[in-house]
């Protein structure tokens, strides 16, 4: 947990991302009302909360798939410059080769996989660390098949993803993210659309990152996840951050009426 | 029949025109046809409008006037600019060659650009926000992800616009290219055996939609790399 780590590391290490009172609307609607957020480096921060709270449109805020409103973002330390862009559409990145570098920090592992289906599992993996990263190509292969190993996917790693299972798939889309060498690892709702016998294979590879002290946010539904594995657990509610703590504080003793509530609603 | 067989390789010869015509006018209606679909699925305005009057003159108007509008009133046009602009003043005889390229192009352009926005809508839009999360800049994205996704998609209404094109070629003989079509003409009359030599010519038309089908076939095989089979 980060207070036994706080002894030996570096006072001046910056936070590995910072996200400070982000805002974004959808026309009228206010989904995020000033959101904020900081992860130090080995931190798996568990964003819960009901559909439409909010956190899947935090996540994507934080990589600017969505554009906020306002907000700041920073990443190992890098301030990602942001302007108010000319359509109206909320803050975009002001140098776009400095949001592609900071992207490539912030490997994300969608809902619905998104795994590129023109290509192999292999392929997969290997894409953006040679195209984004100009990895040269055999090392970025040899890097792949290591981590896929490591998923235990390397026996499918000539397959298309559409010969895989659900939960495959999502490992293959996490070896993915990991082939990036991030410095965060977003994950958005990635066990939400598996079906519940495949839901294990993914947890159990995520429980295994978090062990070797990778840093990130995983919004989620994983009751069982957020307690055991994060180190700290937030829950969001109307835009805004209702309850936020060590996973056995908040969930032995939630100060928030709304979160019982929400507790109560999902641990039947 | 000897006389057909003496004048097979000068018909030969204009179907390498009629092939010519047909490769380089596809390749500017590929290029105009992404152009445009890009434009139409675009957030400005400006572009929508450009690309929706285009779609909508050419697909409104005959393929034959339009030819004849280009090519002679490209014509005028040339020459205009040349002597106002320039102060050149002899005649500029436009190329036949280009100027039916150019136009036929521009006329299958429209089409494709239809194909290619139904098939980019096609691609989910997951796969594109996956490359720019990891850091693809837009051209990578287009290339490497969009391209090959909507290629599945698009391939059967490429091929159905290719074969019209290649038909549409005959048109060009009218401007006056000596493309397989003039030069059955020219030898129909001169032996006074039109049935002969525009058979030639649907059999030779034949052969190359044929061939073409089939490489349609592997392409579509090729891009279809991935895709589950019910």
């Amino acid at each position: 947990m980060a207070l036994a780590q706080t002894g030996s590391m570096p006072a001046a290490s910056p936070a590995a991302l910072v996200a400070e009172d982000i805002h974004k609307s959808f026309g009228d609607l206010e989904v995020l009302k000033g959101v904020s957020l900081t992860a130090k480096e080995g931190d798996v921060i568990a964003m819960l909360g009901s559909s439409g709270s909010g956190k899947s449109t935090f996540l994507r805020c934080v990589n600017m798939l969505e554009h906020p409103n306002s907000g700041h973002i920073a990443v190992g330390g890098e301030t990602l410059r942001l302007v108010p862009g000319k359509q109206g559409e909320g803050l975009v990145a002001e140098d776009k080769e400095q949001l592609r570098r900071i992207r490539s920090r912030l490997a994300m592992v969608f809902q619905s996989f998104n795994l590129w289906s023109h290509m192999t599992v292999l392929e997969n993996v290997v894409e953006a660390p040679i195209q984004v990263l100009k990895r040269p190509k055999a090392e970025a292969i040899a890097y792949g098949e290591e981590i896929l190993q490591r998923v235990g996917l390397y026996e499918r790693k000539d397959y298309y993803p559409a010969h895989l299972s659900g939960g495959q798939q999502q490992r293959v889309a996490i070896a993915r993210a990991l082939a990036m060498d991030p410095s965060v690892m977003l994950f958005d709702e990635p066990t939400s659309a598996l079906d519940p016998e495949l839901v294990g294979e993914v947890l159990r590879v995520m429980r295994s990152l978090a062990e070797e002290g990778r840093t990130m946010i995983v919004v989620t539904h994983e009751m069982g996840f957020a307690k055991e594995v994060s180190t700290e657990t937030i829950f969001l509610h109307e835009g805004r951050i209702e309850e936020a703590g060590p996973p056995l504080e908040v969930f032995n003793n939630p100060r928030s009426e709304r979160f019982r509530q929400f507790l109560e609603g999902t641990l039947k | 029949m000897d006389e057909l067989f003496e004048r097979l390789p000068f018909i030969l010869d204009g179907a390498v025109i009629t092939v010519a015509v047909s490769l380089v006018s596809a390749v500017v209606a590929l290029v105009l046809g992404l152009l445009t679909a890009t434009a139409k699925l675009s957030r400005s305005r400006l572009a929508r409008a450009v690309a929706t009057v285009y779609t909508t003159v050419i697909r409104g108007v005959p393929d034959l006037v339009l030819m004849l509008l280009i090519f002679f009133g490209g014509q005028l046009l040339v020459n205009h600019i040349a002597y106002e602009w320039f102060g050149y003043e002899d005649y500029i005889d436009v190329n036949a060659f280009i100027a039916g390229t150019l136009t036929i192009g521009f006329i299958f352009g429209a089409y494709m650009g239809e194909t290619f926005r139904g098939a980019i809508l096609s691609v989910p839009v997951g796969l594109l926000e996956a490359g720019y999360a990891y850091g693809m800049s837009k051209r990578q994205v287009f290339f490497r992800i969009l391209i090959p996704q909507m290629m599945r998609h698009a391939l059967p209404g490429i091929g159905n616009n290719w074969l019209v094109l290649m038909k549409t070629t005959a048109l060009v003989a009218i401007i006056g290219l000596n493309e397989m079509v003039f030069r059955a003409g020219q030898s129909g009359g001169a032996t006074r055996e039109p049935f002969v030599y525009y058979l030639v010519v649907a059999v030779i038309f034949l052969i190359f939609t044929t061939v073409s089908i089939l490489g349609l076939r592997l392409a579509e095989k090729h891009y279809s790399a991935g895709v589950r089979r019910a």
